[in-house]
């Protein structure tokens, strides 16, 4: 039974989202075509908050580029969850939290973008971080998704505390929450106060943004929300957070000395690793993507760590090869992370379930699903002719300008390294992907749920192809990609950005000849091959029947990964055999594989034990004896009254 | 019209340097297989055979798997394209690569990577043991090789102050050919050539087992021209390969119009030679050697990674800047 109200709130209100969204991306075009001071100095608006406050907002170039990529990812994200919703309205199930929670959200994160004061910030960070974990917890029912939101929560707060603290430190020491005061003030603080600022915004943003070792909500938080909110968290909140690094960091404490832009290299080297390895080792179809976000925040991360460190070394063509490359990922990971997570919420609403090892062969019942999904992957993966290459690209010669710029020292020796871990993150990454979708598009149905699987509704698969279609626009113009690139390029850089652009063009502008070149040997070569005529077959398996559960499984496929990397995946397994009379003879096998997140070992364990530690000592003070707090009471009023002499 | 003009002979050229990797790919599998039989004291097959194989394959019915989606028939196509696309960074006989811009040495490794998705797509395709055998056996393979190949092409990259292969090619001439950090390289980069490659102690080319197959076991369930596009596809990959490593242990420099035919002749034999020459020798590698089971992979593959790293710190202390 189809509830009529619930399907008109359904359409209503995600009609009202997209039409928001485009409404909003026509008037950005209409502003940045008329150009302007603004792009550089920004359009600054007030609204009085009450109580002698007001919220200080600001419009620049920067915010511009966030906030067309949050419009995108809205629009399309949106497009999506409408025709995904439409499972909850048939389970019956009450869409007015998730829809309200959907408008807050993207509301609160248009807030984070234009903030330009502390005070601005907190609140609608906070906002953000509040309805985001509604959104999670949307389908309560299931206890996982409960706790996956919870440990959401506790992470988060954990960021806002410190958020809050250094917020409030500033506005001590300059009396103003406006980001403009507190950039001035910097010159006169003291190195201890800076870097003690800088950590604080370091793990504040790291967290929400998911770098190693705050990563382990992520994984959980957005596989355990709905795949359009999964879509919106991977694609775009993740964004806001890096956002952020550069409009307070960059902007407003930086330049910084130089082990700020090490800690970005080296704390993204070791995300992406981390993030990709665990990626590798997944069954689950969304954790599998969430992890892979941990990994293109790594490598954003990275980038953002080269621009600091050429801005140190005085090198402005590494800088801007940084920026470009930052900005470019940025884009194509919100396309394509978006894009893959609603190919998993096709399948998802498919097949009910998430495990990889229960899928197979669902491209020839979902093929409009699978060829977004395909675009996604080889996106995702940085291999040509897509964006994710032309951005690493990009990362790999501005870190290696900036080694070759450089007098001489250790750093010649690391940089470079860091490429040599951008490579391998590479390998992993294709080797997880084509796990990803080999595993569930291809080859044999490994149950009866993924054997009866049907192709999801018209706009559920047509979404995905659009954001397809957009990523590969964006690769066939790369000029109109680099003019968007241009935004906050001109804030971040003033000065003459359009030279520097126009050297840039020629291995970018690669980017449209070689697919182009690409799609033609590959029709040259297919036209040559004349294949009128082929036969299908059965499998060749020894003169065997082939069975499905001959095929190699999700977990056996990259087990020589596990392998490999034991030690870092913290992998366990357990294999018991039921033999007959003698070993040869099998009966039974049972076999169980774990993972372990290794930080949660050597990072929050101890820090959890520690807590719980002092927590024990602290009790001790509360013996529970009324004299005992009559002494306490005594002592405090004699310490007050000669404090207060 | 000047710049049409320019433009057509760019292309022209383009053309060019691609039919002549695509001419000579076979050759060399034959060349190869011959230097083998020498050394196993047997005739072998004629040095043309590869070329008939290819013929005979183009002309064969084909059967597909039952289970297998229109990826599998796209596959064959988009790895020979995708392979062509890397030997338009590689400089030919001519010193001359069609794509010189900077950063054009990422291309290469990345253009075989598109190759390799395809590759072990496909491989899932058939619902099979074996296929799903080599496709997670060249993954693995392929995240191993990856930052061998990288850091080695950076280290040149780092001494000939250019991240286009052209450059690096052309720049390497006036590198002494017993320079440290150059030897170095060349041993991470060939031995990452011998995994690339599919060649002993990595993988073995020539049987079907499947103790031993990484790439055969992808190929397991193709036929006909598909299979006659996947092994030629492999015989290019080889061969530039080779061409890469032959420009780097004696690298030809740009040639110019004044040099004439006749020097553009000898250009493209001294080329033949040096491939010819690299291809003997790691047939005798291949010859001397066993094959190495999988999970001794790590160990020779981070071998090559290790020596590009002792490349590029030998490289910068030789140069007095750390």
């Amino acid at each position: 039974m189809v509830n009529k109200e619930s399907q008109s709130v359904r359409l209503f209100f995600m009609g009202l989202s997209i039409a928001l969204a485009g409404a909003g991306l026509i008037l950005g075009t209409i502003l940045i075509s008329q150009g302007g001071e603004w792009i550089q100095t920004g359009l600054r608006f007030f609204s009085a908050a009450g109580a002698g406050l007001s919220l200080t907002w600001k419009l620049d170039g920067l915010t511009m580029f966030f906030l067309i990529v949050l419009l995108l990812g809205q629009g399309l994200s949106s497009l999506y969850a409408l025709g995904y919703l439409k499972e909850y309205q048939e389970k019956n199930k009450s869409l007015w939290p998730f829809l309200v929670n959907w408008f807050l959200f993207l509301g609160s994160m248009f807030g984070v973008l234009l903030a330009d004061d502390g005070f601005t910030f907190l609140l609608t960070w906070e906002m953000m971080s509040l309805f985001s974990f509604f959104l999670v917890l949307y389908e309560h029912e299931d206890p996982a998704n409960r706790k996956s939101a919870y440990i959401y929560f506790v992470m988060t707060h954990v960021a806002t505390v410190l958020l809050t603290t250094v917020t409030l430190y500033l506005y001590a020491l300059t009396g103003s929450f406006s980001f403009e005061m507190w950039a001035g003030a910097v010159p006169s603080l003291s190195t201890i106060q800076l870097n003690f600022i800088f950590l604080a915004f370091f793990i504040g943003f790291g967290t929400k943004a998911g770098f190693v070792p705050f990563h382990i909500w992520l994984p959980y938080a957005h596989s355990a929300a709905p795949s359009p909110v999964s879509a919106l968290m991977s694609g775009v909140m993740v964004k806001v957070a890096l956002y952020l690094f550069i409009r307070l960091v960059w902007l407003t404490i930086g330049p910084g000395p130089v082990w700020w832009g090490w800690l970005f290299l080296i704390i993204g080297a070791l995300s992406a690793l981390l993030g990709i390895l665990s990626a590798s080792v997944q069954s689950d179809l969304k954790k599998l993507l969430a992890f892979s976000t941990i990994e293109n925040v790594g490598i954003l991360s990275m980038a953002l760590g080269s621009a600091f460190l050429a801005r140190t070394w005085n090198n402005a063509w590494a800088m801007d090869l940084a920026f470009v490359a930052f900005f470019w990922h940025t884009i194509q990971h919100m396309l394509f992370k978006s894009l893959l997570f609603m190919g998993a919420g096709n399948i998802i609403q498919a097949t009910h379930t998430r495990n990889l090892e229960r899928l197979g062969g669902l491209l020839k019942r979902m093929p409009k699903t699978g060829l977004g999904a395909l675009i996604g992957i080889i996106g995702i993966a940085a291999l040509p002719p897509l964006g994710g290459f032309w951005g690493e690209l990009t990362l790999f010669q501005s870190l290696w300008m900036n080694t070759s710029h450089l007098a001489n020292g250790w750093s010649k020796v690391f940089l470079p390294l860091s490429i040599g871990i951008l490579a391998l993150v590479g390998g992993l990454s294709m080797a997880t992907f084509v796990k990803w979708f080999g595993i569930s598009f291809l080859g044999q149905a490994r149950s009866p749920v993924a054997e009866k699987a049907e192709e999801a509704h018209p706009i559920q698969y047509i979404t995905p192809l659009i954001m397809g279609g957009l990523a590969i626009l964006s690769v066939l113009l790369p000029t109109a990609t680099l003019g968007l690139i241009e935004l906050p390029l001109s804030v971040l850089r003033p000065g003459n950005s359009a030279m520097m652009l126009s050297a840039l063009v020629t291995p970018l502008n690669l980017s449209s000849i070689y697919l182009i070149l690409l799609m033609l040997l590959t029709a040259i070569v297919f036209l040559l091959t004349k294949r009128s005529f082929h036969k299908v077959t059965a499998t060749w398996n020894c003169g065997q029947p082939l069975t499905s559960s001959m095929q190699y499984t999700a977990g056996g496929l990259t087990n020589p990964i596990r392998v490999l990397f034991t030690k870092v995946l913290g992998s366990r397994r357990n294999v018991e055999g039921d033999f007959a009379e003698t070993r040869y003879s099998l009966r039974s096998l049972t076999y169980e594989g774990k993972l372990k997140e290794v930080f949660e070992d050597i990072f929050y364990r101890p820090m959890i034990r520690g807590l719980l530690w002092m927590s024990s000592q602290i009790r001790k003070l509360q013996a529970g004896s009324i004299h005992l707090y009559l002494g306490y009471l005594l002592v405090t009023v004699v310490v007050v009254l000669i404090l207060g002499r | 019209m000047d710049e049409l003009f320019m433009i057509l002979t760019r292309l022209l050229m383009g053309v060019g340097h691609l039919a002549v990797i695509l001419v000579a790919a076979p050759l060399l599998q034959g060349f190869i297989k011959k230097s083998k039989a020498f050394w196993q004291m047997r005739q072998g097959p004629p040095i043309l055979q590869p070329y008939r194989d290819l013929r005979k394959l183009l002309k064969k019915e084909e059967m597909i798997s039952e289970h297998a989606s229109w990826i599998f028939l796209l596959t064959p196509c988009v790895v020979l394209a995708s392979t062509l696309m890397a030997g338009l960074v590689i400089p030919g006989a001519w010193g001359w690569a069609p794509v010189n811009v900077w950063g054009d040495l990422f291309l290469f490794g990345a253009s075989l990577g598109l190759a390799r998705l395809f590759l072990t797509l496909s491989g899932l395709e058939g619902a099979g043991t074996f296929g799903g055998m080599g496709t997670s056996r060249e993954l693995f393979m392929g995240l191993l090789t990856e930052p061998a190949l990288l850091l080695g092409l950076i280290v040149l990259a780092f001494m000939t102050e250019t991240t286009s292969l052209q450059g690096i090619i052309t720049g390497l001439q006036g590198v002494s050919p017993l320079f440290i950090p150059r030897i170095l390289v060349l041993s991470a980069l060939a031995m990452v050539s011998i995994a690339e490659m599919g060649r002993i102690p990595m993988d073995n080319p020539d049987t079907h087992l499947e103790l031993t197959m990484i790439h055969e076991g992808m190929l397991l369930e193709y036929s006909g021209p598909s299979l006659a596009l996947l092994n030629f596809a492999e015989q290019v990959k080889q061969f530039l390969l080779l061409l890469l490593l032959a420009q780097i242990i004696w690298p030809s420099g740009l040639i110019s119009v004044s040099d004439g035919l006749i020097g553009m002749l000898w250009a493209l034999g001294f080329v033949g030679i040096k491939v010819a020459t690299l291809g003997f020798f790691f047939a005798t590698v291949e010859s001397l050697f066993v094959k190495r089971r999988l999970f001794r992979a790590p160990h020779y593959l981070a071998t090559g990674t290790a020596s590009a790293i002792l490349a590029l710190v030998t490289l910068w202390i030789i140069r007095g800047q750390i």
